[in-house]
């Protein structure tokens, strides 16, 4: 261990590992080399026709679009027969479903216990048949991969440029807080009540068959449950040791209470929790993305101190927690195989820890501090990814414990999110989207980040976070060619040309134009065009998932599924939204901004001319670019006039997401900037930019500033983040308390920082300040990184990106990549030796 | 109300006195000190520079030039600052701002609102704005200006100064500052002249004033003295205790931090584009056992040792 700190110095290394997590931690990392892990296994009906792989959560991946058609034949290929029920084909799809997959969790799927394991529930990872009938079959596959079905709508809308979109799985915070309160025999109670009170014929209807197949569902944890309670008593039986046989018969006796009954210590609760949350991700066929834990430190501190009053020893409660840690992890082991790379990189079970309650007062508990301190201890590790909000209130210790955290792990370990900012958001969604009766001042505290930072209430609410990826800088390009592409779409493979053709609306030859108000009127209905696109490619296989794959399991998570007798996926969440998730912001920002400045201010070149090097890839046309990027104003330098047009583009393109609706789930759109890798990867699919990027740079991500462009350093990179969504104003629609934020889902902003402003507590201090000033000024969550050799070689590569980046030596500062290669050398020297 | 030579705004700064902070570098310094590692800081008048790695060697700025200052040697462009006005028009057409103008002129009022912005970063930790330099208080003027201006916008002001000015610029200043940081390079009058080119009589006789108007609270509240460690100049631990005792003459509880800053050499290049050899180019850093014995040195000097604080780079040892 030693030898690796002295090679390596910065890195952070887990400690105060028992022996059990060290080796469970060390197994997991051995990755393939392991003999056990949690790889999806298929299960088919039997059927000629069967489908085993659920390809719409997978649009919003364009990393796998040209492997669908091979991971759908190669999981019926490998799928293993599940002996059906007699009456199976009887019953109608919602019950087979959920009746398939209990069977598969149940009896096919082996229960196993990893080693010192404290928590059941191991192998979850599943692809179970969608139990479709010949029929149905015939008319999915017709709706999907059909000439203009669904695969090769969203398809279409990728390769030209304008992102992606599908209906994706997880993505909220499950009703876990009630899950335990009532355990799954009051769910399951529920339920059978909302059947009762059904009509006859309601009973046979979708409603009834609905209801039925969500008691099926919830007798599931049950019967898992039940099994892994069989399984730790077979294994105490011939387990020599006498401390792991006690560890394994409490284990057993645990599970003879949870999930069923409501759990009464900390260890049932945090078994039931594990159980009830693993499940969801069995049930929806997809682990790990998004499925959250909401406030995880105020649910389960009532467990954790009743524990701890009642003798637990604290650090066997963290002993727990480790155990829970690594099976969070083992959802990675899905596609293990292809390497943690676009998906498989980051799945966002999320923790949140702290924040506001009722009335302002802070929450922070002896169990948030519990969980940080696992965390650090377990760091560097994926999941489960702990957001900590913070607010005007977060008392001195937590957020000494926050910044000593960051400058230990040289980055920060967890995601922070801005309460008042992000309830703003909220409670702006609440007055648009007509919600105020779920959202409002009594309630909006208890939100909850998923995925990565998209705020959603608890428990209630999906919003389809990650469903809608839209690169608004395509509406840039479409009103600068009059509503068509700017360069035909060449097949990759084929190597053939499509023809140009009229995509949008017609809105003239953008060489006539004689100001930018009029170029503006342009972008202005292409940006109608390519929302009003997004939702229809959404609709597309949003209507096929509503149909043809429910989650009867997830739905008796989500409060409105059993009152309306309608699964998740039909809409029958009590919030029922998606999101429409804006990439490119920044590079459509500065597109404006460089033709307004470029063609009508300065009139540095003419339209036609700019046309010309967008054409080229600025080939022959690199003065033009420089300028473009080098004298155009750029946002995100909290420079007011740029900003201006962050906020007229940011105010366009929100109005335009709250109109729409889906026609088949009743969800309406609302607005957010996640934009997760996409801003990478699109960078060369989308072409040419006028603030001088070419075709093969990557856009700019989320609401940061494009790369480069903030180059006066964070706080200004901040102001300019919080003008873009919204300010403050005491008039807005939906603010707290002057806070206006016009993205409810929050939006993600990443500032490296250097090494530097973090190296001792005086500065750790100072850094403290800056995260004061940011829940001022800033936006509603922020990733904290920390600068790194690499990241300076990259610098050294590519200087133009990097035009911000400072380095600071004690009482200096200068920009790296104007000081001379020597300087530069030694600079990563001593970044590497931690000493600044 | 006069306008100021800016040099450069930095935002987020944690090295210029208290909390975090925006410092203002202003244009213009009295000193000459030999081994500055903000050579573009001493004109009083704005500069031209060339930064060679943004250059893309469009030629736009040969030929540009009325005066007839810029052409295109071996090496790239070559300004002849002989017939350079600054006046900055090659800058502003240069498409990748290769060509840079040091120095901009900004209202007083320009500049509070433009520091005025990141106030919120400031409070918790007590910070502010810091005016630097060059010397701010060569243009007193224009910074009593800003200074009264962010009193007014409550923020905590701090001034960075080398010392060398008429007494009766810093007692008017004073009472707009909340910190003073003051840079006491060496005790040796003679050896001052020699690196800086001035004596430090003015400098010593101020810091004095400083000292008193800081315990008798007509001025400033808190008073941080810094010097600069440049190996065969002011790091020698002659040089420290000299430093020291001086200090200690000065009024119990008025100096509450001597901060001892290690040379660095990161301003190397801007010799370069200035087209000036730097007598220090090749000095390596400090080691750290160096710059322990300087801090030892200034611990042991007759002044409190709690208030004695090193900071900077030191040479990287295998």
């Amino acid at each position: 261990m030693a030898a690796i700190n002295e090679s390596r110095p910065g890195l952070k290394e887990p400690y105060n590992l028992s022996p059990r997590i060290g080796w469970l931690r060390d197994y997991y990392f051995k990755g393939t080399d392991r003999k056990w892990n949690n790889e999806f296994t298929a299960w088919t009906t039997g059927t000629p026709w069967d489908v085993c792989f659920q390809e719409m959560t997978y649009y919003i991946v364009p990393e796998v679009y040209f492997l669908m058609q091979a991971l759908r034949g190669s999981y019926r290929q490998g799928a293993r027969e599940v002996p059906l029920d007699a009456d199976f084909w009887n019953w109608s799809l919602p019950e087979r479903r959920a009746w398939f997959v209990r069977k598969v969790m149940v009896d096919m799927v082996p229960q196993e216990i990893l080693p010192g394991d404290l928590v059941c529930g191991a192998r979850f990872n599943i692809q179970t048949s969608l139990c479709l009938n010949r029929d149905e079959a015939a008319e999915y596959d017709r709706l999907l991969i059909g000439p203009n079905g669904a695969r090769a709508t969203m398809k279409r809308f990728h390769d030209h440029g304008y992102g992606n979109s599908g209906a994706t799985s997880g993505h909220l915070v499950p009703g876990y807080e009630r899950m335990l309160k009532i355990g799954w025999r009051g769910i399951h109670q529920e339920i059978e009540g909302h059947y009762q009170a059904l009509s006859p014929e309601d009973k046979a209807g979708p409603r009834g068959c609905q209801l039925r197949a969500m008691m099926t569902a919830a007798t599931m944890p049950r019967d898992v449950g039940v099994k892994y309670a069989a399984r730790c008593r077979e294994l105490a039986a011939v387990e020599p040791d006498e401390g792991r046989r006690a560890e394994l018969a409490a284990m057993a006796s645990n599970l003879d209470h949870v999930p069923w009954e409501p759990p009464t210590t900390f260890w049932q609760a945090l078994q039931a929790l594990w159980l009830g949350h693993m499940l969801v991700m069995s049930d929806e066929n997809y682990p790990g993305p998004g499925v959250s834990f909401g406030r995880f430190d105020q649910y389960m501190l009532p467990y954790w101190q009743r524990s701890i009053a009642e003798g637990m020893d604290r650090e066997f409660g963290k002993e727990l927690l480790k155990c829970f840690w690594v099976h969070c992890n083992t959802a990675y082991d899905a596609q293990i195989r292809s390497g943690n790379q676009g998906i498989t990189a980051g799945f966002g079970q999320l923790i949140t820890l702290s924040g506001m309650g009722a009335d302002g007062r802070d929450m922070t508990n002896d169990f948030t501090y519990a969980v940080l301190e696992v965390i650090d201890e377990m760091s560097p590790i994926l999941e489960p990814k702990p957001n900590v909000r913070l607010h005007r209130g977060t008392p001195p210790e937590l957020m000494d414990k926050i910044v000593q955290m960051i400058s230990d792990s040289q980055g920060a370990p967890f995601l922070l999110n801005f309460d008042e900012r992000s309830m703003a958001g909220m409670l702006r969604q609440a007055e648009l989207a007509g919600m105020k009766d779920r959202i409002n001042l009594d309630n909006v505290h208890e939100y909850a980040p998923v995925g990565c930072l998209e705020n959603t209430m608890v428990g209630n609410d999906r919003s389809g976070t990650v469903d809608n990826n839209l690169n608004l800088v395509k509406a840039v390009e479409l009103a600068i060619n009059g509503g068509r592409d700017l360069l035909p779409y060449v097949d990759q493979i084929t190597g053939v040309a499509e023809p140009v053709t009229q995509d949008g609306p017609d809105t003239g030859d953008a060489t006539t134009f004689s100001d930018f108000e009029e170029f503006w009127a342009a972008y202005e209905r292409q940006t109608a065009y390519i929302i009003d696109r997004c939702a229809s490619t959404y609709e597309a296989s949003e209507s096929v998932r509503a149909r043809f794959f429910q989650t009867p399991y997830l739905s008796c998570l989500v409060a409105g599924c059993a009152e309306k007798g309608r699964d998740i996926n039909q809409g029958a969440a009590e919030i029922n939204l998606t999101t429409l998730e804006a990439v490119t912001f920044a590079t459509t920002v500065d597109s404006l901004l460089a033709v307004k400045y470029l063609v009508f201010d300065r009139k540095i070149c003419t339209m036609g001319k700019l046309i010309d090097a967008l054409r080229a890839n600025w080939a022959g046309h690199e003065v033009l670019q420089a300028q473009a990027r080098n004298k155009a104003p750029k946002y995100g330098r909290d420079d007011d006039e740029a900003d201006a047009m962050a906020v007229r583009v940011m105010n366009l393109w929100c109005d335009g997401a709250w109109k729409h609706v889906t026609k088949s789930t009743g969800r309406r759109f609302r607005p957010g900037m996640l934009s997760w890798n996409y801003w990478a990867g699109d960078g060369y699919v989308v072409v040419a930019t006028p603030d001088g990027r070419p075709r093969g740079q990557f856009l700019s991500n989320a609401i940061c500033p494009s790369n480069g462009a903030d180059i006066n350093g964070p706080t200004s990179n901040s102001n300019s983040v919080g003008k873009a969504l919204g300010g403050k104003s005491e008039d807005q629609v939906g603010n707290y308390r002057g806070y206006v934020n016009l993205l409810p889902n929050g939006a993600s902003h990443t500032i490296t920082f250097h090494p530097a402003v973090i190296q001792d507590p005086e500065h750790c201090e100072k850094f403290k300040s800056f995260l004061h000033g940011y829940m001022e000024n800033g936006g509603t969550a922020l990733q904290i990184n920390i600068l790194d050799p690499d990241m300076l070689r990259m610098a050294q590569k590519h200087p133009q990106d990097y035009r911000h980046l400072l380095v600071r030596v004690t009482g200096y500062n200068a920009y790296f990549v104007s000081i001379g290669r020597e300087l530069q050398n030694e600079v990563i020297a001593r970044m590497s030796h931690q000493r600044f | 109300m006069k306008d100021g030579l800016v040099l450069e705004i930095q935002r987020m700064s944690t090295e210029d006195g208290p909390g975090l902070r925006t410092t203002v570098f202003l244009k213009g310094c009295p000193l000459r000190c030999s081994w500055c590692h903000n050579p573009e800081s001493i004109s009083p008048q704005p500069e031209l520079q060339w930064i060679p790695v943004r250059c893309i060697e469009c030629g736009t700025c040969v030929g540009f030039c009325s005066r007839g200052a810029l052409s295109r040697g071996v090496e790239g462009v070559v300004i002849d600052r002989g017939a350079c006005a600054g006046c900055g028009a090659c800058a502003d057409a240069c498409p990748t701002n290769a060509l840079e103008i040091w120095g901009r002129r900004m209202t007083a009022q320009a500049l509070v609102r433009e520091v005025a912005k990141d106030a919120a970063y400031f409070s918790r930790s007590g910070g502010g704005v810091t005016l630097s330099g060059g010397e701010a208080t060569a243009q007193s003027e224009f910074c009593m200006d800003v200074l009264r201006g962010l009193r007014a916008s409550g923020l905590n002001t701090a001034l960075d100064t080398c010392g060398l000015c008429r007494p009766e610029t810093l007692q008017a200043m004073l009472p707009l500052c909340d910190v003073v940081l003051y840079d006491v390079k060496m005790i040796d009058s003679n050896l001052h002249r020699q690196f800086c080119g001035a004596s430090n009589e003015v400098i010593l006789e101020n810091l004095r004033l400083v000292a008193s108007a800081v315990v008798g609270s007509a001025g400033a509240t808190s008073l941080w003295v810094r010097t600069p460690l440049i190996p065969g100049a002011t790091a020698t631990i002659d040089n420290m205790k000299a430093v020291g005792g001086f200090l200690a003459t000065l009024p119990p509880g008025s100096v509450s931090r001597w901060d001892l800053c290690a040379f660095n050499h990161l301003g190397r290049d801007k010799y370069v584009r200035l087209g000036i050899d730097w007598l220090y180019r090749d000095m390596p850093l400090m080691t750290a056992a160096e710059l322990d014995a300087m801090k030892a040195a200034a611990q042991s000097s007759g002044v409190d040792p709690a208030i004695v604080r090193t900071s900077g780079a030191t040479r990287l040892q295998e």
